[in-house]
């Protein structure tokens, strides 16, 4: 009897496909004289020539090969090979700065086309990780490779890449930074937790206070990040202005004290609304059960509400981070400190570079947390701990 | 033993259970019908103190329940109910011990109970007692919320439709377990349903309610035979009444000593029910049946005269 052949893998088969035209088409890598000046880019052909050029497509070809006709053994073979090319990737900036800088003024920067490549391999990682039923912890531990190879190479042979020269020149305050960041956010999730807990539980013994509650934590939530620093401006620097010890504590209309409390006031509707409904949502059922059961309130309340609602709670508390860990940028405008401020330098100088140093760490702060809460929530769903 | 006497539950201004006084015994097992919204559950949430009745008094072995605390008065009280209410983040094993473990039972004691309680509801140990709620089907899950109700060995069980959800032949293989548990344990059982037949099958007293009031309570037989009134009559059956009463009587009340002729062929269990035996003369053309014992040795046999005219065939 002959097996039907397996119909190919479209998603991998595109991905590849696209990610071979980029590769070849779009510039790669680009090349400045200093950090102000435009660069040029090159396209890899420009890099290493026609021959090498012919080599590289050769991964790509495989990969669309192996979706072609997939299996189980030729998916994991794909893996392999997306992981090596992730891999690849730092030594292929590596190479280009050796080809392609002269001088200590010049900069290597990552042009479209290397982006994309970037992007689209983790696409086809992620494509890979779900066919072969892996797990999310598997599918981090598969970037570690490549993480390894930009830490090791990143010193040495990376030295004329311009994200690595932005960050070198500010290395102090780019831990600062990054320390206020995470204290921000940190504080205001903190705060809403414990805020968005209490004001949850008291929602539930007092239901009149939903509709009042709900009604201000929406209009809270709809009101722009920039007018709410600007609202709490003026208060802010007259109750400075009116009680010493707030002063001294620096306090003031501009800094960490109104973007702490603007993150405050975004974070509490998805923390109290999630909470809120995790603790309502629980089966009447399993309640009536415990309470005809003999449990006190405080028992029924924390050995069954409280863990069967933990999930959903912890799905707000990820939400909270994830959207703190973006507006905490915006805070930089308004004198907070965080990785904002990198953002905002580097838009009004013109240097995307600096941009980038300040955007890609919170991209990678939020999808570490998104990850691992959501790791962890997974863990804590009833019942499936095994 | 259970009384309420002159109990009236009340939600603002509706009344929910309406002056009803109701008797149950040491050992009885009590099975409260009627159609739905007419304070079966109410009446039985009022027993455990799950709803507070609003006036009359209800008495636990002739004290009042208010005399104890809620969760000590509950604790004193298995309560299983149709959506089976087991904790969805606990295994079996830890679901059936919680009420041992309330009334800190030491460690030791509670898995004994545990152990002892599966192996009395046929769950094995290997099995069950690590898996998780959803893990099991609707039979089981029911046997588990059963067992957890008797785990801290309850005088008294209140049960609220605890087979409801479940398939005919499931069911049926519940309410077996249940009469043959209670043949062993004597517990004092508040029982509701909405099936007629689990009810005659397994009350000791049959309560028959209607908007908030009790119509009439008695044994299954007697308010089959004597109905109070036209709802009764209509709840128990109608026009299949006959037949109801039919399944409640086994054929060895109806049976003749063996006699000189020869023995019928078609063979009924003298256990089986007059139902049973009016199904297989029907089935097979048959007006006569040999009725055997459990080891299949004639001990008698069964007439259509007799089964149907017993009380004036002689
Ligand atoms: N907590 C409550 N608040 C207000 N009314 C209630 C409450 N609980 C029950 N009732 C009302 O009391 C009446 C009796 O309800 P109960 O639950 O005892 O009925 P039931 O006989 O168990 O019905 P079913 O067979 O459908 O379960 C119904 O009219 C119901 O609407
Ligand atoms: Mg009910």
């Amino acid at each position: 009897m002959r097996t039907p052949r397996p119909a190919p893998n479209v998603v991998l088969l595109i991905l590849a496909l696209v990610g071979l035209t980029a590769w070849l088409g779009l510039e790669s890598v680009s090349v400045a004289a200093n950090r102000i000046v435009p660069g040029t880019g090159y396209r890899v052909v420009e890099v290493i020539g026609g021959g090498a050029l012919l080599v590289t497509t050769l991964p790509w070809l495989a990969l669309a090969g192996l979706a072609w006709r997939p299996s189980r053994t030729r998916f994991i073979v794909a893996l392999v090979i997306v992981v090596l090319m992730l891999s690849a990737l730092p030594a292929w900036l590596a190479l280009s700065a050796a080809m392609l800088v002269e001088g200590g003024q010049a900069r290597l920067g990552i042009a479209a086309g290397l982006w994309v490549v970037f992007f689209l391999l983790l696409l086809a990682m992620i494509e890979l990780r779900t066919r072969l039923a892996l797990s999310r912890l598997v599918g981090w531990a598969l970037l570690l490779p490549p993480v390894a190879i930009v830490g090791l190479g990143v010193a040495r042979w990376l030295s004329a890449l311009a994200l690595w020269q932005e960050y070198r020149s500010r290395s102090d305050q780019f831990l600062g930074a990054l320390g206020e960041h995470l204290l921000l956010v940190g504080a205001a999730v903190g705060a809403s937790l414990v805020l968005g807990v209490g004001l949850a539980l008291a929602m539930r013994r007092w239901p009149g206070l939903q509709r009042v509650g709900f009604g201000v934590l929406n209009f809270l939530q709809t009101i722009p990040s920039i007018a709410l620093f600007g609202l709490l401006l003026a208060p802010l620097a007259w109750l400075s202005a009116q009680v010493g010890w707030l002063a001294a504590l620096g306090v003031s209309g501009i800094g960490w004290a109104p973007a702490l409390l603007a993150l405050v006031g975004y974070s509490l509707l998805p923390m109290v609304r999630n909470t809120f409904v995790a603790l309502e949502a629980v089966d009447p059922g399993v309640i009536d059960a415990a309470r005809g059961m003999g449990m006190s309130r405080s028992q029924v309340f924390r050995q069954v509400r409280l863990p069967l609602a933990l999930p959903v709670i912890l799905e707000g508390i990820r939400i909270t981070t994830v959207q703190a860990i973006g507006l905490t940028a915006v805070a930089a405008l308004i004198g907070a400190g965080g990785l904002g401020t990198f953002i905002f330098q580097g838009l009004g100088q013109a240097a995307m570079d600096l941009v980038l140093l300040g955007a890609l760490p919170i991209l990678v702060l939020a999808l570490l947390v998104d990850a691992l809460l959501g790791a962890l929530t997974d863990i804590l769903r009833p019942g499936v701990a095994e | 033993m259970i009384d309420l006497i002159h109990v009236t539950k009340r939600f603002g201004a509706a009344t929910a259970v309406d002056d009803i006084s109701l008797s149950v015994a040491q050992g009885e097992l009590c099975v409260l019908v009627g159609t739905s919204g007419c304070g079966k559950s109410t009446t039985l949430r009022m027993i455990n103190r799950l709803i507070e009745h609003s006036e009359g008094e209800i008495h636990i072995d002739g004290q009042q329940i208010r005399r104890f605390r809620e969760q000590t008065l509950r604790r004193r009280m298995g309560y299983a109910i149709q959506s089976t209410g087991l904790f969805p983040h606990w295994t079996v094993a830890r679901n059936i011990g919680l009420v041992p473990r309330l009334l800190k039972w030491p460690a030791a004691r509670v898995q004994a109970r545990v152990e002892e309680l599966m192996a009395l509801l046929g769950l094995s140990m290997e099995a069950f007692a690590g898996k998780y709620p959803h893990q099991l089907s609707g039979g089981q899950a029911q046997r588990v919320g059963v067992a957890r109700a008797l785990a801290a060995d309850p005088d008294i069980l209140l049960m609220d439709e605890p087979f409801g959800a479940l398939d005919p032949i499931t069911r049926e293989s519940l309410q077996d377990e249940l009469r043959t548990l209670q043949a062993r344990l004597h517990k004092t059982i508040v029982f509701v349903t909405h099936d007629m037949d689990e009810a005659l099958r397994l009350a000791d007293r049959l309560v028959v309610m209607h908007q908030g009031r009790i119509v009439q309570q008695g044994r299954p037989l007697e308010l089959l035979r004597e109905p109070a009134d036209g709802f009764v009559e209509s709840l128990l059956g109608g026009e299949d009444r006959g037949l109801k009463e039919a399944a409640l009587l086994p054929v060895s009340q109806r049976m003749l000593p063996l006699g000189p002729r020869l023995l019928a062929r078609e063979r009924i269990g003298q256990q089986a029910s007059l139902r049973e035996a009016l199904s297989l003369m029907l089935w097979r053309h048959a007006e006569r049946l040999t009725v055997v014992d459990d080891d299949d040795l004639p001990v008698g046999e069964l007439s259509l005269r007799r089964l149907v005219g017993a009380r004036s065939d002689g």
